[in-house]
């Protein structure tokens, strides 16, 4: 199953991700529309001491927000894994229960009058979620875990050989 | 084949039956409950008084759940008394369920305090969908209503019947609303807020006894029942909302063996003891992460958790319960969300306070520490970051590179991350 990968060293925080994932979950699919009608992101992008480091949902295997909601909006797909509270015959309250549980911070209130918690939906219609598409450096990666864990590996792999002065 | 029986039918018995059947395909697995309806959730019983979600939209699985899981339903009936010796839970009507496994998830009901009147009619709890529709269906001929305590439940219905337009008051013994949960500043936030959508708020004053309609009343036609306070005052409503608490239903283990103090004792795989029988949820007490204390944690999180650390026991698969944060409750009203987790109200020595207060904007926020590790939070107006703090709480992390920041309104996973 897929996931979102992050490399936290590569984001240079340009926020491009939080504007494409706004623009994925507003009303027209733009970024003015998303301003406009005041649609924020789903990922977040923090700064730590001068640093950006991207935060979004992992998409958990047992999923503290899904535990902590006593409507049933939140739920996880068993065969996309993906969570959310939309799209479900059970419908979000905004009881902030979720908020209270997500050890992530990636669930938050929605903005205006409506009471509902958003969070990231890795983009249900698209192949590759809209953060993804959109970062020009490459800092996020719709990929296998695994492939990702190996790739590390790799890199850390290639640096030490470079450091012993050995050829890679 | 093993046969599985949970007797309740909410978050705990739910979250069990999912995990049974997802481990055991083949397990026989039959729930039983009181009540008739299929699962629904209790925290929204007030939107549906306040006529914001409709019965309908109370269930919290699809129609479908129960066929398509395969769990058999026995709904409408109670089980009056397991025997453990045996292994049969006995149901009210006589019927004898056979179990290999049980789980007994029967939940709390509404503690009513022993004063005279309070079983009279118009007088109810609300904990039930038919509580709910009971007081709705007074409501319609009810231009007053007192709501006995100062809680979560007796707030939300407060709000709920306001809502609705009836005239509410709401008396809390305790100088404060909310005072299992908040601390007197975050309360007063609250509090600020309700007074001024118009619900009108008597603290410090217990109630002494709900008085029938008099003579001259009945004469007159006026309907109405009297609520007499400590302090001699007598309020005129003709609803009363009891909200002062509730208490576990252990009823059906009476006399089994299995312990029960304030409810039933479970080791760390929700296990009672005896063989092949366990609880899990408000019946059931369990340890607080956070304090240590062994007790009752009423909360709808802590009931799925529990339910499925049994369900994973109970299919045979070995799992601990724990790490779990008995007090955590978030609440709203006029637009001001409050989140309380853990040791909120904790003070005096060896705890550290950090506090941010602007009142101008219904803004709180309090951090507890003891020894640099959280042990309490409150979140008033601002409450997006509420996880990030109760999972250093649940992990018992060290904070002390972080605590300058933890304030900050720009704090979040990022810094918990790089600390």
């Amino acid at each position: 199953m897929k996931e979102i990968m992050v490399y936290t060293e590569r984001c240079n925080g340009c926020l491009t991700c939080v504007l494409a994932c706004a623009a994925a979950h507003a009303e027209d699919k733009t970024i003015v529309g998303a301003m406009a009608a005041g649609v924020p992101g789903r990922l977040f992008i923090q700064a730590v001491n001068g640093r950006p480091v991207p935060v979004l949902c992992r998409h958990c295997e047992e999923p503290a927000c899904v535990a902590a909601c006593m409507t049933g909006a939140m739920q996880k797909d068993p065969e996309t894994g993906i969570v959310t509270n939309e799209g479900h015959e059970q419908t979000c309250v905004g009881c902030w229960m979720c908020i209270m549980a997500c050890p992530y911070g990636a669930v938050v209130p929605a903005p205006g009058k409506e009471k509902m918690a958003i969070k990231c939906d890795r983009c249900p219609d698209r192949d590759v979620p809209a953060c993804v598409a959109a970062c020009p450096n490459l800092a996020l990666a719709f990929i296998e875990p695994e492939d990702f864990a190996r790739e590390r590996q790799k890199s850390v792999a290639t640096a030490l050989a470079v450091e012993a002065g050995v050829p890679a | 084949m093993t046969a599985y029986v949970i007797v309740g039918n909410s978050a705990a018995g739910i979250s069990a039956a999912e995990t049974i059947r997802r481990l055991d395909p083949e397990g026989d697995i039959t729930i039983v409950d009181v009540e008739k309806t299929p699962a629904y959730s209790r925290c929204l019983l007030p939107n549906y008084l306040g006529g914001t979600r409709s019965e309908d939209a109370l269930r919290i699985r699809p129609r479908d759940f129960y066929q398509k899981l395969r769990l058999n339903t026995c709904f409408g009936y109670r089980v009056a008394r397991v025997d453990v010796g045996e292994k049969v839970a006995r149901l009210d009507n006589g019927a004898r369920l056979k179990y290999d496994r049980l789980f007994i998830s029967t939940g709390s009901s509404t503690f009513m305090p022993p004063v005279p009147g309070i079983t009279g009619e118009g007088v109810y709890g609300l904990r039930t969908l038919e509580d709910a529709k009971k007081i709705l269906a007074q409501a319609g001929q009810a231009r007053r209503a007192v709501i006995i305590g100062g809680g979560f439940v007796g707030l939300e219905a407060a709000w709920a019947l306001y809502r609705r337009g009836l005239e509410v008051t709401v008396v809390e013994k305790m100088p404060q609303i909310l005072p299992q949960q908040f601390d007197a500043c975050a309360a007063a936030i609250l509090l600020r807020e309700m007074q001024a959508e118009g619900i009108r708020f008597i603290l410090g004053t217990g109630i002494k006894e709900i008085a029938a309609p008099g003579l001259w009343e009945k004469l007159t036609g006026k309907a109405g029942r009297g609520v007499i306070l400590e302090n001699g005052d007598r309020l005129k409503a003709e609803l009363v909302i009891v909200a002062t608490g509730t208490r576990a239903n252990t009823g059906l283990v009476e006399g089994t063996g299995v312990k029960v103090n304030l409810g039933i004792v479970v080791d760390k795989y929700q296990s009672t003891g005896m063989e092949g029988v366990y609880a899990g949820g408000d019946v059931a007490e369990t340890e607080d992460v956070v304090s240590g204390r062994i007790g009752l944690t009423p909360i709808w999180p802590n009931a799925v958790a529990q339910g499925r650390v049994a369900g994973y026991n109970m299919a045979g698969i070995p799992r601990e319960y724990g790490g779990m944060i008995g007090m955590q409750n978030a609440v709203e009203f006029r637009d001001v969300p409050a989140i309380a987790v853990g040791l909120a109200q904790a003070d005096g020595d060896g705890y550290e306070i950090l506090k941010e207060y602007r009142p101008e904007h219904n803004l709180y926020k309090k951090i507890v520490l003891k020894d640099d590790i959280i042990v309490g939070l409150i979140l008033v107006g601002d409450i997006r970051q509420a996880g990030v703090y109760s999972a250093l709480m649940r992990k018992k992390a060290k904070v002390t590179r972080l605590k300058h920041r933890l304030l900050r309104p720009d704090f979040g996973y990022g810094q918990v991350l790089s600390a």
